[in-house]
């Protein structure tokens, strides 16, 4: 793909985005919609960047994005771990697999009461909704990648002499990068989405908490800062983690 | 006749599931904690649930609004992923107000679409269509693109038209990454159907959970919390069974392990 087309492509995209601010617009100047239940955009992308400028504000997003990052971390070490020891080892795999089963479906948003009455109200038991919300795509999806790696790969690896612990670092993990990596965003999103739940529901801090706060003094400016925050974090989180995985599969044929 | 070992298979869930209410029983035994109540006591709780009446209502009063916000995003979600999978106009047109809209939390949304809709259907069922659709959307997205270009070709050459070849050849081919974005939408729609009860309390399994959270009725909760999980492995389970119907000619050979230790 050429320079050229990247940018057409990237102007065409900006199409609807821009016609959705603009419709946000209209609605509000030709008065369809009461300012103050729908307040125009320059409004409140104004008031996000003098809410960026204060300190209490950007305090409430290092809460949610640590709690986002504690989570999300946890999630890949047990996801991965769990994964690649259930794609290599039968045993272990006949005891995952039905527990997995199990509680992959199950909505975690309902644990959460649980969490909190074993936990307590701060960082843990959010932190413990996002590791249980973003582990199962990441967990599935590395025991699909490693499950269907080339078996001939495994024996040309054992016929050069490579002991079984190698074999899962140097050919298993790496053949089932892509599949991972695409776990992971999923497990990212997820964790976005997640944290800023936990927080609504029960938080002295952090984004979600904003938007609680905003909605109960009926601010509608201050409940839109925070979504499109959220919004913003979520873009600026997927972007680097598509640069770890270029960087990451910059062998493979097409990342 | 069934082997020991495929009825080992099937009742290996029912066993996970009896292990993990072991494991919470043991747990709470040992904790002794009043916020805590063991596996029996929540077991117990839940007969009253489902015998009372109101509670039914207020089961059913969200199975619908899952229902419908689930069919009607599948509904729209599909055609639209499929033709930005096929076209690359299409796909650039819409990806990134797709990506901006992804992060956000659906549930989110509900203060404010409360504001403009009021706490009724309405603004549930379009939050719970708005959760189910992003994953549809992509899913049917990646799955149209990686359909073989040969097919299409040999298709256009027998004379298909446009539309044709969308339903004839991108769709089965796709099918199978559509129910996987189905499926995961489907436990995005009982997320968002619980959240979205919990920030408008006024009906549904949401607000019994969060109800009794705030009253302090513990066994309650733990009861709820019961109840709602049988319904996420239900759904799914029949979903995966309509899902093994419709693509069996794709299972997957994922249950070979790799041999090498």
């Amino acid at each position: 793909m050429n320079a050229r087309a990247v940018t057409s492509d990237l102007l065409l995209g900006l199409i609807p985005i821009a016609l959705v601010v603009a419709v946000w617009q209209a609605l509000v100047s030709f008065g369809y919609a009461p300012v103050t239940l729908l307040p125009p955009p320059g409004q409140v992308f104004a008031r996000m960047i003098q809410q960026l400028l204060t300190d209490t504000f950007r305090q409430e997003i290092a809460a949610t994005l640590f709690r986002l990052f504690a989570g999300f971390s946890i999630a890949v070490i047990l996801g991965v771990g769990i994964g690649l020891a259930a794609a290599v080892n039968p045993a272990f795999n006949a005891v995952v697999r039905p527990i997995v089963r199990v509680l992959a479906p199950l909505p975690k948003v309902a644990l959460y009461p649980a969490l909190l009455l074993l936990v307590g109200f701060g960082h843990e038991s959010k932190i413990a909704l996002v590791t249980a919300d973003a582990l199962f795509p990441i967990l599935l999806s590395t025991y699909y990648g490693a499950s269907t790696v080339e078996q001939k790969l495994i024996w040309s690896a054992m016929a050069a002499g490579t002991p079984p612990r190698e074999i899962l670092f140097k050919v298993v993990l790496p053949a089932a990068a892509p599949s991972i990596l695409t776990g992971c965003r999923i497990g990212l999103v997820i964790s976005c989405i997640v944290v800023f739940l936990a927080e609504m529901i029960t938080s002295t801090d952090g984004l979600g908490h904003v938007l609680v706060t905003a909605a109960r003094t009926f601010q509608a400016v201050d409940m839109f800062v925070p979504l499109i925050t959220i919004s913003l974090l979520g873009l600026i989180l997927n972007g680097l983690l598509e640069a770890v995985r270029s960087y990451l599969l910059r062998g493979f044929p097409e990342a | 006749m069934m082997s020991a070992d495929t009825m080992l298979k099937r009742a290996a869930p029912v066993l996970a599931c009896i292990g993990l209410l072991a494991v919470w029983q043991l747990a709470s035994l040992a904790l002794h904690n009043d916020s805590f109540p063991t596996a029996i006591e929540a077991i117990r709780a839940i007969p009253s649930i489902l015998s009372d009446k109101d509670s039914l209502v207020n089961f059913g009063a969200s199975l619908r609004r899952m229902a419908v916000g689930f069919g009607v995003a599948v509904a729209v979600s599909i055609p639209l992923g499929l033709s930005m999978g096929r076209s690359r106009a299409v796909a650039s047109f819409f990806n990134p107000l797709l990506m901006v809209i992804y992060p956000v939390p659906k549930a989110a949304l509900m203060p404010i679409i409360m504001l403009w809709l009021g706490v009724g259907d309405i603004a549930k069922t379009l939050v719970i269509f708005l959760g189910v659709s992003l994953p549809v959307i992509y899913h049917s997205f990646e799955g149209a693109k990686a359909v073989e270009e040969k097919m299409l070709w040999s298709g256009a050459a027998m004379g298909l038209t446009a539309a044709q070849r969308l339903i004839r050849i991108v769709l089965p081919a796709a099918l199978p990454e559509i129910l996987t974005g189905c499926r995961t939408g489907l436990v995005l729609a009982l997320i968002t159907m619980i959240t979205s009860e919990m920030i408008a309390r006024q009906s549904g399994a949401g607000n019994i959970l969060f109800n009794a959270l705030d009253m302090g009725q513990y066994d309650t909760v733990f009861a709820m919390i019961i109840i709602v999980g049988a319904m996420g492995i239900c759904l799914d389970a029949l979903f995966e069974r309509i899902r093994a119907r419709l693509v069996r000619w794709s299972e997957p050979q994922f249950d070979i392990p790799l041999s090498f230790s």
